[in-house]
């Protein structure tokens, strides 16, 4: 087994170059984007430093259980995200999209850890940190096309959405096809990666562990698994905050607010 | 003793913002069977008048009562049954002028009520004047015209106590238009079926006893 190369702090910086050439295009077809990639890089340096530190004291931390405070803290920072995304001031939804993403990719997470991983305890923070951020990071994109789905079909469908209620439907029948179509819009990103991975892609965990020296057929056990976490844990957190945000888009006459 | 009215509206205010009132104290009496024309110009709030009436929107202060009833202690589903508002556009969902129909006993609120059957859709058809239209054709291979009184036979197979009607004819030609108009005019007459038609005013309404509802300057009454 070999050993994971080392990059150095040159050629760290050298990497910055592919910043350039990506701001170079939005120069070239004036998209406008050179400054957000600058930042974008930046607090991609900073972000994976401070999180590379702060994994160091954890792992080394005796209390187990924080794993769980880290987890709920990059939960809140998904939620921060996804929230930036939906534009809508009439609907308070931070509290319910929290909480489904929270429930089902902990849930999720802990299946991987503890039964299939079989890590003692399940809540280890070697284990579940980065089980559960690849869980938070991936499905959080499936909430976030879920939820924008679903404001954008509730603005633009709400003639159809009144007179279902004009005709006696409850908010439930008057958008229940709109909630279907935006859980389905945020499950198709977990499916595709299916069809694609090892045929189109190679997912970045199994890469990393092939290139830390790991045997290729052992590395693929642990990207199915996570392949099929991410497709589950997916299909729970849009389907729980679709329903509990689309309760919200009506209020107390069951009119629709949004 | 006089008849109490059908829908009775009190100190009605609504205010679609901060600092912006559309409708200040507004008082109205309905009464059971009448023909009521809401007229008043662009933007004065006719279409947010009849919204309220149904809780499409809530008022800022005031009250909507049916048979005496705060509609706000009717459940939404119900009262929206029997208060039915007809959007200005008609609206189709996917599948046949039967689906179409029977869209309303779709729905829980409405699963008590009597379904019509074939032969009584099919009289309901003629009194529309749909009595060429095949059941089963697509819905959306009908004529605007034809969209609109499907609207209007959907609402009323639910027997509402008052139609809400907004510009139904504004999306149709003048020969659809006076159709429209003239079966809404039918179901006043005949079935004694209480009406808020809001309308641009140029149209001719082959009804009797019409009463004018003006919306202006922030207020409704009755002339």
């Amino acid at each position: 087994m070999t050993h994971l190369q080392n990059i150095g702090t040159l050629q760290l910086f050298i990497g910055l170059g592919f910043i350039f050439l990506a701001q170079g295009c939005s120069i070239l077809f004036r998209l406008g984007l050179a400054r957000d990639l600058a930042v974008g890089a930046i607090r991609t340096f900073a972000q994976l430093f401070i999180m590379g530190y702060a994994l160091t004291y954890i792992f080394a931390c005796p209390v187990k259980l924080v794993s769980l405070l880290v987890f709920s803290f990059m939960v809140a920072a998904a939620t921060h995200i996804v929230g930036s995304r939906i534009k809508t001031k009439a609907v308070r939804f931070r509290l319910p999209v929290f909480f489904s993403m929270f429930a089902p990719y902990l849930l999720v997470a802990a299946m991987v850890t503890g039964v299939i991983i079989q890590a003692k305890p399940w809540y280890d923070p070697m284990y579940l940190i980065p089980i559960g951020g690849m869980v938070v990071g991936n499905s959080m994109s499936s909430l976030a096309v879920a939820l924008e789905r679903l404001m954008a079909d509730l603005r633009s469908k709400r003639e159809m959405v009144e007179m279902r209620l004009c005709l006696g439907a409850t908010d439930w029948e008057a958008s229940r096809d709109l909630a279907s179509d935006a859980i389905k819009a945020g499950m198709i990103p977990s499916i595709n990666a299916m069809m694609g991975v090892g045929v189109v892609f190679l997912p970045g965990m199994m890469t990393g562990q092939i290139l830390a020296g790991a045997d290729p057929l052992a590395s693929i056990r642990y990207q199915i698994v996570v392949m099929l976490m991410l497709a589950a844990s997916a299909a729970l957190s849009t389907s729980a905050a679709v329903l509990l945000v689309r309760k919200r888009c009506f209020g107390r006459a069951q009119q629709p607010l949004v | 003793m006089l008849d109490q009215p059908i829908l009775s509206v009190r100190a009605l205010s609504y205010a679609p913002s901060e600092g912006e009132t559309l409708l200040r104290d507004v008082n109205l009496d309905i009464e059971a069977g009448g023909f009521y024309v809401v007229k008043g110009p662009s933007g004065a709030g006719k279409s947010t008048l009849l919204r309220l009436l149904c809780r499409l929107i809530l008022p800022s202060s005031g009250a909507v009562l049916l048979r005496g009833r705060p509609v706000n202690r009717i459940p939404a589903p119900e009262l929206r049954s029997k208060v039915l508002y007809l959007h200005q556009s008609p609206l189709m969902v996917e599948g046949g002028v039967e689906d179409n129909i029977l869209l309303p006993f779709t729905f829980k609120a409405n699963a008590a009520l009597e379904r019509p059957g074939r032969e009584r859709l099919l009289e309901l058809m003629r009194e529309l004047r749909l009595d060429g239209v095949d059941l089963d054709r697509p819905a959306d291979k009908l004529s605007v015209g034809q969209k609109q009184r499907v609207c209007l036979l959907r609402a009323l197979v639910l027997s509402p106590d008052i139609l809400l009607l907004d510009e139904p004819t504004s999306a149709l030609d003048q020969d659809n238009a006076a159709v429209v108009l003239d079966r809404i005019a039918w179901l006043h007459r005949e079935k004694g079926q209480t009406i808020l038609l809001v309308t641009h005013g140029t149209q001719v309404i082959p009804v009797d006893n019409l009463r004018t509802l003006s919306v202006r300057n922030g207020t409704a009454r009755i002339e």
